[in-house]
């Protein structure tokens, strides 16, 4: 229960995926615009990164090990990453096409998102357990979505305010971001 | 071929055939789920459909405001309604999250919202107007004046055109001007900084900085649900200001920009109605027309076959009386 809780703590805070080790920078800053259309693809990505270190888990221990095939293992979690992704973009366009629209191509482009392909292959580095494993994946996709919808929200309340010039649009995001990204540096040492 | 090449390489032989099993597996595992998972309509065209003006005025090139929404749903461009302007491309490009286009001049040119007038004493009761209107908002019958409900009349012009003696005119709907007071573009105030100073005088208990903020940058809903309503003007926050911000000034520009949107909406909500109601009663009227065509087309067919089947027989016996 104790590294299950602290495999959560580190995933989501101190060891955050996109603020401490700058993975998925590009969901980050690309679809920040808008509180709801972070919340949606913090969804998304919730879904597919746990679904995909169970999958990328299984696949691993049950079908690369046996067969002596380890040195496969990024390009098989690849192909397992984008058929969950791909699985999700349908299941999403039935249900919510509105958000699949607006989410538009970062969609697929959760297939590249590197976080989920470093969550794999760091699943497997650490030796984690399976239960450890979907754990990791939840807690660094929680970890993503906190930071997302943080990151969005703050964008939200820029879009109104009095912004010098030179710092209008990407400049002011990329500032917000690496403070936040150093306040996030604080929780460094706590795990 | 395929024996030798494993035989020369048999290391090949389990990575190729894992490889191609997970392949297969998770192809067959996706062509399952995008079966279940089919769509039959697309309910972004109803969200589309909602953020156009309803004027139905096909300026757009397509029969009516849902037609060209069906056509957004596809790929359509965003800029092609003259009617609804600017705003309604700011709004469908925030919904699509697409690029912001400027209206496309080819299609029209964005006017003041008007009504069509019929010269009543000029009018001869041709009834013509009467299903080119795509809300039904001209009344009238043959050989009787007709007149227009000027607040079902969407101002789209397709009456004009059919009218035999041009008796019908477009005039310009007087509406609240929008545009900001003096105060507030002249930039003699300065900064908001967030002091509070304001929200303890308010009397309505309302946070009269943070609407400032939401007045400002447009953001209405955000100022609804900060209960812009709910201020009643009374200028405490202008007179406490350190900063000289005419709070009121956007407070009220904001209030009318809220009221006018939301009487938009409820136009644009009545016109649909009326435009949908209008296709149903098109649809029944051709139906009528036709099955009355048809009939009368069948009849003529049997009259013409009876009438050539008796002067055959009539001909014939002349031939034959001639014979005798």
């Amino acid at each position: 229960m104790t590294d299950i809780f602290l495999i959560l703590v580190g995933a989501i805070l101190v060891n955050n995926f996109v603020l401490t080790q700058f993975l998925g920078l590009c969901p980050f800053m690309g679809v920040s615009g808008k509180v709801e259309t972070a919340i949606g693809m913090s969804a998304a990505t919730l879904f597919v990164l746990t679904l995909a270190s169970a999958c990328s888990y299984l696949v691993f221990h049950y079908l690369l090990v046996p067969l002596g095939l380890e040195y496969l293992r990024t390009i098989s979690f690849i192909v397992v990453i984008a058929a969950v992704v791909s699985i999700t973009e349908m299941v999403m366009h039935k249900t919510s096409p509105l958000l699949y629209r607006v989410l538009g191509i970062f969609l697929p482009l959760i297939t590249s998102n590197c976080a989920v392909l470093g969550v794999a292959l760091l699943n497997i580095n650490q030796a984690h357990s399976f239960a450890q494993s979907i754990f990791y994946g939840f807690g660094a996709a929680s970890g993503f979505s906190l930071v997302l919808i943080l990151f969005s929200a703050m964008r939200e309340k820029l879009s109104q305010c009095d912004i010098p010039e030179p710092f209008q649009g990407a400049a002011i995001a990329m500032i917000t971001a690496g403070l936040m990204s150093l306040a996030f540096m604080g929780f460094s040492g706590m795990v | 071929m395929a024996t030798s090449f494993f035989s020369v390489f048999p290391a090949l032989v389990n990575p190729v055939v894992a490889l191609l099993g997970m392949g297969l597996g998770i192809g067959a595992l996706l062509a399952f789920v995008s079966k279940t998972f089919r769509l039959e309509s697309d309910p972004v065209v109803e969200k589309i459909n909602d953020l156009l003006p309803q004027t139905q005025c096909g300026q757009c090139g397509y029969p009516g405001c849902k037609p060209y929404a069906e056509a957004i749903a596809l790929g359509d461009a965003i800029n092609k309604c003259p009617p609804g302007g600017e705003k309604t491309i700011l709004n469908l490009a925030d919904l699509l999250n697409v690029q912001v286009l400027p209206l496309d001049e080819t299609y029209g040119h964005e006017e003041i919202k008007k009504v069509a007038f019929i010269r009543e004493e000029e009018c001869i009761g041709c009834a013509k107007c009467i299903p080119a209107c795509p809300v039904d908002a001209i009344l009238g019958a043959p050989k009787f004046m007709h007149t227009v409900i000027e607040s079902e009349c969407t101002g789209c012009d397709l009456c004009i055109e059919p009218c035999p003696v041009d008796c019908i005119d477009l005039i310009e709907v007087s509406q609240v001007s929008l545009s900001s007071s003096q105060a507030m573009n002249d930039e003699e105030y300065l900064a908001c900084i967030n002091c509070g100073l304001c929200i303890d005088e308010c009397p309505v208990d309302i946070l009269p900085h943070e609407l400032y903020w939401a007045c400002r940058g447009g953001e209405l809903e955000q100022a609804e649900a900060l209960n812009l309503m709910h201020c009643i003007e009374c200028g405490k926050c202008d007179k406490i200001c350190p900063s000289h911000i005419p709070l009121v000034d956007f407070y009220q520009s904001s209030k009318l920009e809220l009221k006018s949107q939301q009487r938009q909406k409820v136009d644009a909500e009545n016109a649909k109605q009326r435009f949908e109601n209008h296709q149903i009663r098109m649809a029944k009227l051709d139906a009528k027309e036709e099955h009355r065509r048809n009939k009368r087309a069948e009849l003529a067919k049997q009259n013409r076959q009876q009438t050539s089947s008796e002067s055959i027989k009539a001909a014939l016996e002349r031939v034959k009386a001639r014979k005798k």
